[in-house]
């Protein structure tokens, strides 16, 4: 259909992608400012870095401010206005050196100073900052977020103008991690001071990033311009950012296709298909940390008290028809909590990942009746599930098989977004509900967390003691082989008391322009514009295909 | 005329009071919070946002605060776009709005009238045929079918149009043409029946009695009496398409009201909502008192 219809149209047709020829970038090529456009989901609710959430909204922050730490290619932490650190033999005592050349988009230096006051800011529950939690670990963070003491009681000092010092309550091995988070970014006291919550807006905003804002128009564009004081402002090439928020991904693949984006945010999952076949070379699929799964309350019946139900629903679910059948974009059935995207940790799986269809349906079946349900007793309950997205179709498709293979009657329920977000977060009503989580630092503890019953994310309402033990003093134990086994003994416990049901591993689908240069895909799907390029075909014409199919990540 | 305005704008007053409260208490009472969100946050995370937008408070309490907010023109912060207030998103969104409903009105109104004409003077031959059964097929396409059809053809295969967002001219020819085919259509159809009926009034065979050249009877007598019924649809009719057309906004990536109108209803942006709400009750208002007086002048039966 889709050759036939170039034809009526009259086109050439591009050789490999079918589509009129879009494959010359925004500008560049004659003396004009080099530009990447992106899509980017949806429109950023604050570039706060204090107040944002969501990946839209620390994509543009990723360019517009830098930590003490950033994440590089493969999502390890490399340094940013640290230039080095030292962390004491206690583990307590971490001790930043940062760069002398470090400047904001005014020429003022970024001093060891901004960061205390930044790092104070996270945690003032005044400016209630939605990850202040993130910086736990950190001295008085805790009492100062439930407000009981001062933010400048906080543990982070500056020795001297380009020497930051930061102690920790308890030894913590993901800490430097939870430094690459937007939330750990420094801000400029001075424009917020002057300027409150539009301290954010064009020609109010000063930035120590690769880029500044240039304009911000909500719903339509965020352009960004080069900060020409940002210290390594001589390698970075491209000069101008566009981030288009395109909720709609059919909208945001049209604008792709006609050449008025560079990078796409997702991909419509029904063209997942079409556009391997049209152009593989563009298209990348990025095996990320995080999880769909399906909740299952354990504060109330029928799955209180009942492990053997929970078990026979996971174990009912054929995961590999779900990715392979429906989802069709490389996800991975999910067998563990902790994604495989995760470097230097092998997760724990169920065993009978590797069973037969029917071995483990029979296991299913014998689970489910041992927990007293039979036909003449079916299992009986409600699947919540929001509005848009997958939610929809995997309950259907889950509660056909759960029908099929143990004679269970779930019912898929709709709630609309917010709906759904207070039902589950009440947790008084739900039975079965859909869930996700990306981890927001690379490293298990950000997947084990928030199973702890302490912890606000703790939907199904698990309370498992030793869970929490494992998973708490697994977050203070160096890493090493101890560490590892009390990870597995976490997450062991959890896919063994079942009070949630894994069912993939997320997988972020982009198109990139073959001109864009440097792109790599990344586990935690991070990305600064100041590792790219943009290289006309003309000047590297072939060559510019094939590097980038080089560095796809299809499967 | 004057006493007229006067007494309707003041009539408006309760009007606008009315529904500012029913739409207050309406989207407080909607389940789920403008803090949801899907990384939830920690109980004293919580507590400290509710205290510092006020939610912690009586309802009552809160209404009072943003009635005193609202009557110094301020509709506040907005929950989701935490950096910008309600007023300057308002500001943003209706320019856009105004431009794409402004000109798709312009062009229903310049192609609907004298095709409605036409098709009633040809009546019952080929151009009334080819002009209804036209106007049949852009009421009955939705913009969700034609806007993604456009930018297929128009932007995918053909490069000739750029397939969203904001920038030059050509970025509002798609948008326009697929708000206002349907806006055509009904002016088409609605100029079309009045014409017919007038045409065969007595004034106009008095008209033509006189001696009157067809030009003359057309323009001057015919004219101004069938329009009357498309009049009466411009009031709400523009109020709607000038506010913005949520589907289009949406298709072609237009940061016009009606999308944020819309994306505020889901978030629960509370601010937002009852500033937008607020505003398009002030331009229904305001566009149905103009279509009242323009009546008056165009119908010499009605006064007031």
């Amino acid at each position: 259909m889709l050759c036939s219809a170039v034809i009526v149209a009259g086109c050439g047709g591009q050789e490999d992608d079918g589509f009129a020829n879009r494959l010359s970038p925004a500008s560049g090529a004659n003396g004009g400012p080099k530009t990447m456009r992106y899509g980017n989901g949806s429109e950023p609710g604050s570039l706060d870095p204090h107040k944002a959430s969501g990946v839209p909204a620390s994509n543009v922050l990723h360019d517009l401010y830098e930590g003490l730490v950033i994440t590089g290619d493969h999502a390890q932490i490399v340094p940013g206005v640290a230039k080095s650190w030292e962390i004491s033999d206690d583990r307590l005592t971490y001790t930043f050196h940062l760069r002398d050349d470090a400047k904001w988009s005014n020429g003022a230096p970024v001093t060891a100073q901004d960061f205390v006051y930044s790092l104070r800011r996270s945690v003032d529950p005044k400016v209630a900052s939605p990850y202040a939690d993130i910086h736990s670990p950190i001295v008085n963070a805790e009492p100062i977020i439930a407000g009981k003491k001062d933010p400048d009681t906080l543990g982070v000092k500056a020795l001297d103008p380009h020497t930051l010092q930061i102690r920790l309550k308890e030894p913590t091995p993901f800490f430097l991690k939870t430094l690459a988070h937007t939330s750990s970014d420094p801000v400029y006291k001075p424009a917020v001071k002057k300027w409150g919550d539009s301290f954010t807006q064009p020609g109010h905003a000063v930035t120590n990033g690769a880029y500044e804002m240039k304009t911000w128009r909500v719903n339509e564009r965020i352009t960004l311009k080069r900060n020409p004081y940002y210290w390594d402002n001589a390698h970075t090439r491209i000069d101008q950012v566009e981030y288009f928020p395109i909720d709609d991904p059919k909208s945001e693949l049209s604008r792709y296709q006609a050449g008025g984006l560079d990078w796409t945010y997702t991909m419509p999952p029904s063209e997942i298909g079409r556009i391997k076949k049209t152009i593989p070379g563009q298209y990348h699929a990025v095996p990320t940390l995080g999880i769909a799964y399906l909740g299952l309350n354990v504060r109330r019946a029928p799955f209180k008290n009942s492990p053997k139900l929970r078990m026979a629903l996971s174990m009912a679910l054929n995961r590999r028809v779900i990715t392979e059948k429906i989802l069709r974009g490389g996800e991975a059935p999910a067998y563990s909590l902790i994604p495989p995207a995760m470097n230097d940790y092998d997760p724990v799986e169920y065993q009978w990942k590797n069973w037969s269809d029917a071995k483990r349906e029979a296991m299913a079946r014998k689970l489910y009746h041992e927990a007293g349900y039979s036909d003449a007793h079916p299992l009986k309950a409600e699947y919540l599930y929001p509005s848009g997205g997958q939610g929809k179709v995997i309950g259907i498709v889950a509660a056909a098989m759960w029908r099929k293979v143990l004679g269970a009657d779930i019912t898929p329920v709709n709630q609309e977004w917010k709906v759904f977000l207070q039902t589950t977060r009440e947790g008084y009503e739900t039975q079965i509900f859909w869930g996700g989580w990306i981890g927001d630092y690379e490293d298990p503890n950000t997947f084990l967390s928030i199973f702890n019953s302490k912890a606000a994310l703790d939907y199904p309402g698990y309370d498992s003691a030793v869970y929490d033990a494992a998973q708490e003093a697994s977050s203070h134990t160096p890493n090493g082989p101890k560490r590892t086994a009390l990870l597995h003994k976490a997450e062991g416990t959890l896919l063994h008391d079942a009070p949630i049901i894994p069912v993939w591993f997320w997988t972020n689908h982009h198109l990139v322009k073959p001109y864009v240069k440097g792109f790599t895909g990344n586990a935690l799907d991070n990305y600064y514009t100041k590792n790219f390029d943009i290289v006309p075909a003309g000047s590297s014409d072939r060559r510019a295909a094939s590097d980038n199919k080089g560095a796809s990540h299809a499967p | 005329m004057l006493s007229y305005t006067i007494k309707r704008l003041l009539g408006a007053i309760p009007t606008v009071f009315i529904l500012l409260t029913l739409t207050f208490l309406l989207v407080h009472l909607a389940p789920g919070s403008p803090l949801d969100s899907d990384r939830p946050m920690p109980a004293q995370i919580r507590a400290n946002l509710e205290a510092k937008y006020h939610l912690d408070e009586p309802l009552y309490e809160q209404y009072g605060h943003y009635l005193l907010n609202v009557a110094q023109f301020d509709f506040g912060a907005s929950f989701q776009y935490k950096d910008t207030s309600v007023n300057d998103l308002i500001a943003t969104g209706f320019p856009v709005s105004l431009a794409v409903g402004g000109f798709a009105l312009l062009l229903a109104l310049v192609f609907g009238i004298p095709l409605g004409m036409l098709a009633a003077v040809r009546q019952n031959r080929f151009a009334d045929y080819a002009a209804m059964s036209g106007s049949l097929v852009g009421i009955s396409v939705p913009n969700f079918v034609l806007g993604p059809l456009m930018i297929l053809v128009l932007a995918v295969y053909n490069n000739w149009l750029p397939a969203g967002g904001l920038g030059g001219w050509q970025n509002y020819v798609m948008p326009v043409i697929a708000l206002s085919v349907m806006y055509m259509a009904y002016v088409t159809r609605l100029m079309r029946a009045s014409t017919i009926e007038v045409l065969r009034s007595p004034f106009i065979r008095t008209a033509r009695a006189k001696g009157l050249s067809e030009a003359r009877v057309f323009f001057v007598h015919v004219l101004p009496a069938a329009i009357l019924p498309v009049i009466s649809f411009l009031g709400p009719g523009a109020a709607a398409i000038l506010t913005g057309s949520v589907v289009v906004e949406q298709i072609f990536g237009i940061p016009g009201l009606g999308r944020f109108f819309v994306t505020a209803a889901l978030n629960r942006d509370y601010t937002l909502v009852l500033g937008i709400t607020l505003f398009y009750g002030i331009i229904i208002i305001g566009f149905n008192l103009v279509v009242d007086i323009l009546y008056g002048w165009l119908d010499p039966r009605v006064t007031y």
